[in-house]
C-alpha cells in the first residue's frame, strides 16, 4: 500500500491538470495578496482631499441641523410600531469625525481569519477538481483495467489513490496558506496595524490554517471518490457544481434554517472554530401583524467537525463498496 | 492429469443492460488450458471470450462457477498469482497523456520491478525510440506493442492476449504471432483469443472453441480438426449426374462446384475413386480439401444453432 501510494503520488505530480491547477492556485494567491495591499494601502492625496471635503460638509450639516434632527426623531419615536427600537439608538446623531470619512486602518488580527477561510474555499475547490480528474480519468480512459491486472487488490488500489490525492495536497495547501499568511502580515505590517498580533493570535491563525489544510486533503480524496463513482472528470465536476449552486445556494437561500445541515456552514464552523449565521424567524407580532426577524445563531466547531467527518467517512465507504464490486468493462 | 495453467468449471456471467434486459455472456464454461505452449481460445463475436478473460483476471465478477490459475482459486487468491500473469484485454489502455515509458515506469514501480526493466522491454518490443512520446500519439500497432511490453515487465508464466491482432497490418500480425510462438516455445503458457481461425491455427498447439458462452470442443489442433469431420474431396469426373447418384447412394453428400463435384462424408478419399470405378466412371482429378478449423468451427457452431 505504501509503494502503491508512492506510485500514485508520482502519477498525480506528473499530470498536467495538477501542474496547471497548482500554478493557477498560486496565481490566485498572488491576486489575494494584491487585494490585501489594496485594502490596507493609505488613501492617495486626491482621495484624502475628497474625504476631507466630505467630512467638512457633513460636519457643517451636523452643526446646523443635528440638534433639530434629534428632537424631531425623539418626537416621532412614540409613533414607532412595537417592538420599538431603543430611543438612544434610533436618535443618536453624534458628531461626525474625520475618521468616519477616511479609511479605517486594517488590523491584521481581525481580518486575517476570513482571508484564510476564503483561500481555503479556493484550495478545496481546486483539490476536489484535481482529485476527481485524477481518479475519474482512469475510468474514462480504461487505464484502470490494465492497472488492476498488475494489482488486483481493489481496496488497496482504492486506498492508495485517495491517500495519494490527500497527501499530495497537504504541501500545496500548506505552502499556499503560509504564503498568504506571511504575505498578509508583511503587507499589513507596513501599511496597517499588526500591533495586536500576540502569540495567541498567531496560534489561532495557525490552527485555522491547519484545519484548512486538513479539509483540503479531505476535499482531494472526496474528489477522487466522486470521480470514481461517476467515472468521468466532467461528470464529477458537473455534479459538484450543481450541488453547490442548487443546494448550498438556492435551497439554503429559501430555507436558511437548513444551513446547519449543509456543507458550507459546517466548513466555516470547522475552519473558523464556531461560526454565526442568520435565520429568518417569522410570526405574529404583538399587534397581530406578521413580522420577520433575522436572528443570529452560532454553529459550533464540534458540529462542523462531526458533520464533515461523517460525510467524508460515508462517501469514502460508499466509493470503496462500489469499487470493490464494480465490473471493470471498458 | 497434466498440470493446468487455467481451469474453469461451470463459469457463468449474466450482464444486465441499462434497460434491464439480461444478456447471458458466459453460461457454464469449462475451460482447461494446459501449462506450456500456445492455446487458442476461439469463438464467434459475442461468444463470451472477453468476458471469460475478464473474470479470470478479477475484472468482472462471475455469477457462478469456479476458476483456478496455476492451481490457485481465483479471484480469491489472484494476488498470489497475478505476478505470473501478463494480460492484454481488448484494446490496450494506458494513460493517454503520459509517454509509453512513463506508463511502464508507473507499472514497474507498482509491482516493484527494477526501473531498468522498462528500457529492456521497450527495446524488446522495438519501441525504444518512441518511448518518450505520448501514448495518445501511438499507432495501433505501437499501442499493441506497448501492451506486450507491459506484460513482459513481470516476466510472466501465463500470457493472456485477447484478440491481439485486431486492426493490425499483415506485418504486425506476423510479428505478434511470432512473439506468441516464441513465448510458447520458451515454455510459457499463452492463451490467445480470436475469431480469426487461420490465425490461431498457425500458432496454437491446443485450442478450445466456444459458442454462446459454452465449450464446444477442445484438444490439440490436430485432434479438433481430425476428429470433427470426415474428409472432403473435390472430384473431376465426366458424368456428374451418374457420379452424384452413386456417391449419394453410398451415404455421401455431393454438391456441384464448377467442373468439380464436392464430396463430403467419405471415410477416405480412396472410397470415392473405388465406388466410381466400380461403375466404370473414371476420376480424372481428385483433390482432398483440407478440413481446416474453419469448417470444424462452422460445423460446431451450426450444430449449436448459432
Ligand atoms: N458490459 C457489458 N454489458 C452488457 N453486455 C455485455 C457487456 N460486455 C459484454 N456484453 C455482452 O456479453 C456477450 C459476450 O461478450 P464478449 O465481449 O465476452 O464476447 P467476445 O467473445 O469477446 O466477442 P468479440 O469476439 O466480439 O470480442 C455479448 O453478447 C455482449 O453483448
Ligand atoms: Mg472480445
Amino acid at each position: 500500500m505504501l509503494r502503491l501510494t508512492g506510485v500514485e503520488l508520482r502519477r498525480l505530480a506528473a499530470r498536467r491538470l495538477t501542474v496547471v491547477g497548482v500554478l493557477g492556485v498560486l496565481v490566485i494567491t498572488a491576486l489575494l495578496l494584491v487585494v490585501v495591499w489594496n485594502d490596507a494601502r493609505p488613501l492617495s492625496a486626491e482621495e484624502q482631499r475628497s474625504a476631507q471635503l466630505q467630512y467638512e460638509a457633513a460636519h457643517a450639516y451636523w452643526v446646523e441641523n443635528g440638534e433639530e434632527d434629534r428632537r424631531r426623531c425623539e418626537a416621532d419615536w412614540d409613533k414607532q410600531p412595537d417592538p420599538k427600537p431603543a430611543k438612544e439608538e434610533l436618535c443618536n446623531f453624534r458628531e461626525p469625525t474625520v475618521d468616519d470619512f477616511g479609511k479605517p486602518r486594517v488590523v491584521f488580527a481581525e481580518t486575517t481569519p476570513d482571508r484564510l477561510l476564503g483561500a481555503s474555499y479556493l484550495l478545496v475547490f481546486a483539490a476536489f477538481l484535481i482529485g476527481a480528474s485524477f481518479v475519474g480519468a482512469e475510468f474514462s480512459t480504461g487505464a484502470i483495467g490494465n492497472w488492476l491486472t498488475f494489482e488486483p487488490r481493489r481496496l488497496r488500489v482504492y486506498g492508495s489513490k485517495l491517500l495519494a490525492a490527500a497527501l499530495g495536497f497537504v504541501p500545496v495547501a500548506g505552502v499556499v496558506l503560509s504564503i498568504l499568511l506571511l504575505g498578509t502580515y508583511l503587507i499589513i505590517g507596513r501599511l496597517g496595524d499588526t500591533s495586536g498580533t500576540t502569540a495567541e493570535v498567531w496560534g489561532d491563525l495557525t490552527a485555522i490554517g491547519g484545519r484548512a489544510v486538513l479539509l483540503v486533503a479531505i476535499g482531494a480524496a472526496l474528489g477522487g471518490v466522486v470521480g470514481l463513482l461517476l467515472r468521468h472528470t466532467a461528470a464529477a465536476i458537473g455534479v459538484a457544481m450543481g450541488y453547490l449552486v442548487l443546494i448550498e445556494g438556492v435551497f439554503a437561500g429559501f430555507l436558511n434554517s437548513a444551513q446547519p445541515w449543509l456543507v458550507k456552514l459546517n466548513f466555516d464552523a470547522f475552519v473558523r472554530h464556531d461560526t454565526t449565521y442568520y435565520v429568518n424567524e417569522c410570526g405574529g407580532g404583538d399587534g397581530g401583524n406578521y413580522v420577520c426577524n433575522s436572528i443570529e445563531k452560532t454553529l459550533s466547531f464540534e458540529h462542523g467537525a462531526w458533520y464533515l467527518g461523517i460525510v467524508a467517512v460515508v462517501l469514502v465507504l460508499l466509493g470503496g463498496a462500489v469499487f470493490h464490486r464494480r465490473d471493470v468493462n471498458s | 492429469m497434466p498440470e493446468l495453467a487455467i481451469c474453469t468449471r461451470g463459469l457463468r456471467k449474466t450482464y444486465r443492460t441499462r434497460r434491464g434486459r439480461r444478456i447471458v455472456a458466459v453460461q457454464g464454461l469449462d475451460l482447461d488450458v494446459p501449462v506450456g505452449g500456445v492455446h487458442g481460445f476461439l469463438g464467434p463475436n459475442g461468444s463470451g471470450k472477453t468476458t471469460s478473460i475478464r473474470m479470470l483476471l478479477g475484472l468482472v465478477r462471475a455469477d457462478a462457477g469456479s476458476m483456478t490459475v496455476f492451481g490457485r482459486p481465483v479471484p480469491v487468491r489472484l494476488p498470489e498469482v497475478v505476478g505470473r500473469i501478463g494480460a492484454i484485454v481488448e484494446s490496450p489502455k494506458f494513460f493517454p497523456a503520459f509517454s509509453g515509458r512513463k506508463n511502464l515506469e508507473l507499472l514497474a514501480e507498482a509491482i516493484g520491478a527494477p526501473r531498468s526493466r522498462v528500457g529492456e522491454v521497450l527495446e524488446q518490443t522495438s519501441l525504444g525510440d518512441r518511448g518518450r512520446d505520448r501514448f495518445r500519439t501511438y499507432s495501433l500497432g505501437m499501442k499493441q506493442r506497448l501492451a506486450i511490453a507491459a506484460t513482459l515487465l513481470k516476466e510472466p508464466d501465463l500470457l493472456i492476449f485477447d484478440e491481439p491482432t485486431n486492426g493490425l497490418d499483415p506485418a504486425g500480425i506476423r510479428e505478434i504471432r511470432e512473439t506468441m510462438r516464441g513465448l510458447g516455445d520458451q515454455g510459457r503458457t499463452v492463451l490467445v483469443s480470436s475469431h480469426i481461425l487461420a490465425e490461431v491455427e498457425q500458432v496454437a498447439d491446443t485450442v478450445s472453441i466456444i459458442g454462446h458462452g459454452r465449450l464446444l470442443a477442445s484438444g490439440s489442433v490436430a485432434e479438433v480438426i481430425g476428429g470433427g469431420t470426415a474428409a472432403t474431396v473435390k472430384v473431376a469426373v465426366d458424368n456428374h449426374e451418374a457420379a452424384a447418384r452413386i456417391l449419394t447412394a453410398a451415404g455421401m453428400t455431393v454438391r456441384p462446384d464448377g467442373r468439380y463435384l464436392l464430396v463430403d462424408g467419405a471415410e477416405h478419399p480412396a472410397d470415392v475413386t473405388r465406388r466410381l470405378a466400380h461403375q466404370e466412371l473414371y476420376v480424372s482429378e481428385l483433390i482432398p480439401v483440407r478440413a481446416g478449423l474453419e469448417s470444424v468451427f462452422l460445423e460446431l457452431t451450426a450444430e449449436e444453432g448459432l
